[in-house]
């Protein structure tokens, strides 16, 4: 072979490889029983739309269909950010008859998780709007995904919907027990403040080209681009709370805001979960259904912030006392 | 600026067709103004120190070539020493010394006040700074020529591609290959790019996406199951393994496609049988540079020294007084009193004392290069103990294995085994921020009641970390016997179709928004 020409036989099977592989991954990960691939896909439509983070898959569906008989969509993953889930439960609205219910556990409004949402590139070609939130949240994973798409699988995401290729996630909950080592230590917890105003960052990135100039200029000036804020808002984790219920209301679908349970004795240490209660009451004009306390019993979590399957159950069957999941 | 960013690769394409493009004083000039951009990327005002032991060490060797009057010489070399070693005792140890004398003061009861400064460490200083060092200590014992070329020694020491983290490249490696222009060679090409593009699978793929799990574990010991922290900790082996060879291979293989070559840094480490053997395999150039520079001068394997002595007594009192553990003071005089003993009983045993004792403090110093912590020390301390622990038991180890006529496979699996363990155990130090952090990774492994896998969190991010350490063991394994680099300039389909599997295992599995490599830290 030519000198030179392997240079080019290297770059020119890379390139075709990484389209191949791509889209193998593309269709295999479409097939998947995985809640996203579902989502975009066209086979989510339900009843029940619920919404979390990690602590959102205590929604534990079989037992909530088993006792309400409608179907249920489950849009929680572990850290979701609620700018992600709005985007989410958006796509859901555009893409699915609006479901009758949506139930949103409000503490999700605890954190931005941009590294989450770059493993979420997978699903940004079938959605304008996630695809935009990519862009102004994740520059590296947005331009990155356009250069190779099989980066765009290139993440935990993805490992999770081969693990769920052929079997449902609807049962998907951490079941353990909570260690006697963190109940004994529960007496020794300090104060906990839910963050639910943490400042957005947005950079001022657009496409590959402005990166790469961008990456230029900080190269030969002393005032880096890269990273700059453009805009610092710390209410915008209550807006996407708002804009995402607004969403769903529009649509004719009713809104049941909750907070999941917690472990007692962490719960106590929660200094400002009736601000939270207050300020998202105040922002949505819904009440907020407070089960942080709902649930007593140590078998009944997972650990601090998460229930178990039995812990859910107890949970589900207040909320369908209370004519929240009704 | 590192490798793994894309300023790199902008930089990297407009400075390689430039430096391919010009000849001579012209080609000197573009590396040298590209070394201090490279590293003025970082903070241009620590370029000063560059320069200052550049231009110090230059003007020492022209001196040192101009007399042959032993004392002047001696005079010479010192200074350097001082003027480099004060740098780096200024930046990377001041605070650590000021620390730890107040400690000790504190422990014999008085009551010391002083402030410690802000200092910030310049990256790669203990780097240049042993490179320049080894120039003046080389034209000092007359082993290699003065270079007189300002340009070119200047060069020498900034080269970007080694400059922050090595490998360590000696005067009289690296200045005999800047006498000639350097070709443009396609054989070089491709060694060269091959060797980066593995590099930097070991950079972005395995250590990057081990980094988030490792530093969770080391972040909160205490809240994790002895199964996770035990796979933090090996996780973390082979972080630190790929993440400072990946930046060596990335070095050296940029290098050799300019034309140079460079010492091998790493070769298969963890598949050493021996710590001796790890140590010629692991951070060679640190190694060798160590051996030739201290524990040789220190007397090597013959004999002792005032210094080894000296420095082993001040690490005796500095323990104690860190610590204030008393219980050290009867065990370190119970070594002493058994060191003197054995060292009294022949020539042999004398030059075996000796020997264990520098390469005690060669190892004590090797830590303290890391870094300006207690944990370095430690880490330090269990190599020496380790090399000295081989020395002592190593051949009854060797005849118990002979007697129960172990096959070659399975003693070679026990003895890599056992070296593997041990080295990931003094990992443990050198990774936590303090000996209270190593201490509760230890004690939450040793926690049996949770070694299950079903109390690791992170289950997938442990699946890719299993899945790219198996390759990199599976490559580095049959590296062994196969010649990648050689197959691959002989084979050109062979070479496609393994450049193209990198790259696409880079896309699929590595990490891209991790800031810099561990090593720049020291």
């Amino acid at each position: 072979m030519k000198n030179s020409l392997w240079i080019f036989a290297v770059l020119a099977i890379t390139f075709l490889g990484d389209r191949a592989i791509g889209y193998v991954m593309q269709q295999q990960a479409a097939d998947s029983q995985f809640r996203y691939a579902r989502l975009y896909d066209n086979r989510a439509e339900a009843d029940i739309l619920l919404v979390g983070n990690s602590r959102g898959l205590i929604f534990y569906q079989p037992y909530i269909e088993e006792v309400t008989q409608s179907e249920t969509f489950n849009v929680s993953y572990n850290g979701m950010p609620i700018d992600l889930a709005n985007v989410l439960v958006q796509d859901y609205f555009d893409l699915y008859p609006a479901p009758k219910k949506m139930v949103v556990d409000v503490t999700m409004c605890d954190r931005l998780n941009d590294q989450l949402m770059s493993d979420f590139k997978m699903y940004a070609p079938y959605s304008e709007k996630l695809s935009k939130l990519l862009k102004d949240k994740s520059d590296t994973a947005y331009n990155g995904s356009q250069f190779s798409h099989l980066f765009r699988y290139n993440s935990e995401l993805y490992q999770r919907n081969l693990f769920f290729q052929n079997k449902t996630d609807e049962d998907w909950l951490l079941d353990r027990v909570i260690s006697d080592g963190m109940v004994e230590g529960s007496a020794d917890l300090k104060d906990y403040t839910i963050d639910f105003q943490p400042t957005q960052k947005t950079k001022q990135v657009k496409t590959s080209f402005e990166y790469v100039t961008n990456q230029l200029v900080d190269m030969v000036t002393d005032s880096p681009t890269k990273g700059t804020d453009v805009e610092t808002n710390p209410e915008y984790v209550i807006n996407q709370l708002v804009e995402m219920v607004k969403y769903a209301q529009a649509k004719g679908t009713e809104v049941e805001l909750v907070i999941n349970p917690y472990f007692p004795a962490f719960a106590n240490k929660i200094v400002n979960i009736q601000d939270l209660k207050r300020t998202v009451e105040a922002k949505t004009g819904l009440p907020v259904n407070d089960y942080s306390l709902a649930v007593k019993e140590t078998a009944g979590f997972g650990d601090y912030q998460h229930l178990n399957k039995a812990g859910a159950r107890t949970f589900i069957d207040k909320m369908l006392a209370d004519n929240v999941l009704k | 600026m590192i490798f793994n960013s894309i300023p790199f690769f902008i930089f990297i394409g407009i400075f390689l067709p430039l430096y391919f493009a010009l000849r001579g004083k012209a080609r000197l000039w573009l590396c040298l103004i590209a070394s201090y951009f490279f590293y003025g990327w970082w903070d241009y005002r620590f370029l000063s120190l560059i320069v200052i032991s550049t231009a110090l060490d230059y003007l020492v060797g022209l001196q040192l070539g101009k007399t042959e009057e032993a004392t002047a010489r001696k005079r010479l070399m010192l200074l350097s020493m001082a003027v480099n070693l004060g740098f780096l005792a200024f930046f990377k140890y001041f605070n650590f010394f000021a620390d730890s004398f107040a400690d000790v003061l504190v422990s014999v009861g008085f009551e010391p006040s002083w402030h410690t400064l802000n200092i910030i460490l310049p990256v790669g200083i203990s780097f240049y700074t042993f490179q320049s060092m080894s120039y003046t200590i080389d034209v000092w014992k007359k082993e290699i020529p003065v270079e007189k070329n300002f340009l070119r020694f200047a060069t020498f020491i900034s080269f970007f591609p080694q400059l922050v983290a090595g490998p360590i490249v000696r005067a009289s490696e690296f200045l005999p290959q800047f006498q000639s222009d350097r070709k443009f060679d396609w054989n070089r090409i491709i060694s060269g790019s091959g060797q980066m593009l593995w590099g930097f699978f070991k950079k972005v793929a395995v250590a990057d996406s081990l980094a988030p799990f490792v530093d969770q574990c080391f972040a909160a010991p205490d809240t994790f199951s002895s199964m996770h922290l035990f796979i933090g900790v090996l996780f973390y082996s082979f972080q630190i393994y790929c993440d400072f060879s990946g930046y060596s291979d990335i070095a050296i293989g940029l290098a050799r496609m300019m034309g140079f070559d460079f010492p091998e840094n790493f070769r298969t480490p963890y598949f050493s049988q021996d710590f001796s053997e790890f140590w010629k395999r692991w951070h060679i150039t640190l190694s060798s540079w160590l051996g030739d520079y201290l524990y040789i001068p220190l007397g090597g394997n013959r004999n002792g020294s005032f210094g080894s002595i000296f420095f082993i007594g001040l690490f005796s009192v500095f323990a104690i007084g860190v610590t204030g553990w008393m219980w050290l003071i009867p065990a370190f005089l119970l070594i002493y009193a058994g060191g003197y003993y054995y060292l009294r009983q022949g020539k042999k045993q004398k030059a075996k004392t000796f020997t264990m004792m520098n390469l005690m403090v060669t190892m004590l110093l090797g830590g303290l290069w890391h870094g300006s912590s207690y944990v370095f020390i430690l880490w330090g301390f269990l190599h020496g103990a380790y090399l000295i622990f081989q020395r002592i038991l190593g051949p009854g180890f060797g005849k118990l294995l002979d007697s129960l006529h172990t096959p070659s496979w399975l003693r070679m699996g026990i003895n890599v085994a056992i070296v593997f363990s041990l080295t990931s155990l003094a990992w443990v130090f050198f990774r936590s921020p303090d000996f209270e952090t190593a201490m509760s990774v230890l004690s939450g492994i040793a926690n049996l009641e949770t070694f299950t896998f079903g109390s690791v969190i992170h289950k997938f991010v442990v699946l890719k970390g299993v899945f790219v350490v198996g390759i990199l063991l599976m490559v580095e394994a049959s590296d062994l016997k196969f010649n990648y680099q050689e197959v691959s300039l002989r084979k050109p389909i062979f070479r496609v179709v393994t450049y193209t599997l990198l790259l696409l295992l880079i896309a699929f599995m590595g990490t891209f928004d991790s800031d810099a490599f561990i090593y720049f830290q020291f």
